[in-house]
């Protein structure tokens, strides 16, 4: 993946719910394994519910995530069906609370 | 004239068209806020919100909702070793600054002389005056890490002398005293029969040492017109809720005043106080940490960038020396403010003796600390 000038501000991610049609004798491992080994994978997660792994995705933009979900993940043997969510907004991360500008409600100054 | 003349003679803020300034700008880093850039924590908040929904909406005793008083003198005796009587020795007030105002007004006659540090709390002053007294105030400085020594307040009892305010970790330097230091104050206090009113609003915010309440100390309980409250140390700045503990005499006449003046602190603030003691010393925790990151960062920072930063023992604000300009502490402060929008407030604020000096408060963002000394050092090189 083409890295940009500053990755922080350019990223997109993208949470990506992945549906996996199990190996048999083996299970989700070396699927997932297969998917995890992507370095645009950050995360990769089993998880319980409607779908089967909850993936990670970052990319410089929209387009890069979505050609990737295409070309690479959805085509993957075993994949029955990807469902994409961009991430639009973070307010709080491992422990991290994003402060927006204007949530501040102090007044600028005071004794 | 309509105003009354002891009001018509208070100095005005010297700052005031300053902090209108601030107020008018916007896209400002402020180092100038006096208050934690925390939120009240969520149990807190919620604590209060319940009281609403289930009803909560009238007066409480005078003195203060009695579960909360018990709250306040369990936690001090588990956490300081220091006994107050929940009935007699307690009093709820608004903020720490109502307690204050009582204080002087219930020890003070006409002319009683108070001595106060300096640089120190803008308000010290005035509350003495209003309530009849005379403030006499002690300077304090860099080389002393704004420390009073014991020889210094020895020397400053004359006759009129009635009593000492101490504010300790203190607004605006952070220095507070350990235990050591306190004993050698106590000593001089017991000699000459002192009264202390001891601000300790930014006990919990103490880094290097286990702060020591003066009242704790042998034989200085009695002596002692103990005051603090939750604004700092629970974020809860807006809920203006605070307390007064101290002997029973003293206790009396500030309720006596407190009844006719404000009748009783909120009732909705009150339960989210009685929430904050019983489960929020977690949240201390985590605020004092980020506190500390924060301290060290920028008194590093500032003595890089070529403003000497003395490092002080508590609450969130350093108080370094600008000497090294050539400028006052106002002209500073409007330079940097209209070049690079970072706002901080002069040191001429908190005594008449510190135009050397700002204050910065650390209570904002790690990375808005980052940029402000980034644009602080930007505005030094261009001098």
């Amino acid at each position: 993946m083409r890295k940009t000038a500053n990755n922080i501000a350019a990223a997109v991610r993208a949470l990506i719910e992945v549906s996996i049609t199990p190996q048999k004798d083996v299970g989700f491992d070396n699927i997932a394994r297969r998917i995890y080994e992507f370095p645009e994978v950050k995360s990769c997660y089993l998880v319980s519910g409607g779908y089967d792994l909850l993936v990670v995705v970052e990319g410089d933009n929209i387009q890069t995530v979505a050609d990737f979900v295409a070309a690479k993940l959805s085509s993957m043997p075993n994949v029955r069906q990807t469902a994409t969510h961009f991430l639009l907004k973070k307010y709080k991360e491992e422990g991290q609370i994003f402060k927006q500008a204007k949530d501040e409600k102090r007044q600028n100054i005071s004794y | 004239m309509r105003i009354s003349k002891k009001v018509d003679a208070l100095a005005p803020s010297g700052i005031r068209a300053f902090f209108d300034l601030v107020l008018g700008m916007k896209d400002v880093i402020s180092l100038g806020v006096g208050e934690p850039d925390f939120v009240t924590p969520w149990h807190v908040r919620e604590a209060a919100i319940q009281s609403l929904e289930s009803g909560f909406t009238s007066y409480t005793s005078n003195k203060g909702m009695i579960e909360l008083r018990r709250a306040i003198t369990t936690f001090l005796k588990n956490r300081h070793g220091l006994s107050y009587d929940p009935e007699e020795e307690t009093l709820i007030t608004v903020g720490v600054s109502e307690a204050l105002d009582l204080a002087m007004r219930a020890i003070m006659n006409p002319g009683d002389k108070i001595l106060i540090p300096e640089p120190s709390y803008v308000a010290y002053g005035p509350v003495v005056e209003l309530a009849g007294g005379r403030p006499v105030f002690l300077p304090t400085t860099f080389e002393t890490g704004f420390k009073l020594t014991p020889k210094q307040i020895e020397s400053a009892i004359t006759k009129g002398v009635k009593g000492i305010l101490l504010n300790y970790p203190s607004n605006p330097t952070g220095s507070s005293y350990n235990r050591k230091e306190l004993e050698a104050i106590a000593k001089v206090i017991k000699r000459h029969n002192l009264i202390v009113i001891s601000d300790e609003l930014y006990d919990e915010l103490t880094y290097d040492f286990q702060h020591t309440p003066l009242a704790a100390l042998p034989d200085m309980k009695q002596r002692v017109i103990y005051l603090n409250g939750f604004s700092k140390s629970y974020a809860m700045t807006g809920f203006r809720i605070g307390y007064a503990c101290g002997p029973s005499d003293i206790i009396a006449a500030m309720t006596k005043i407190h009844q006719y003046t404000m009748l009783c602190a909120s009732i909705t603030a009150q339960m989210a106080a009685i929430e904050a003691l019983k489960s929020g010393g977690k949240d201390i925790a985590v605020m004092k940490k980020e506190y500390l990151r924060r301290r060290d960062f920028i008194v590093d920072g500032l003595n890089k960038i070529g403003l000497e930063c003395y490092k002080p023992q508590g609450a969130f604000y350093v108080f370094p020396s600008i000497k090294s300009t050539g400028e006052t502490s106002m002209s500073f402060a409007k330079n940097l403010l209209e070049q690079q929008k970072v706002a901080l407030v002069p040191g001429v604020a908190f005594g008449r003796f510190c135009q050397d000096h700002v204050r910065i408060s650390y209570a904002s963002s790690y990375e808005n600390l980052k940029e402000a000394i980034s644009r602080i050092e930007k505005y030094l090189k261009k001098k």
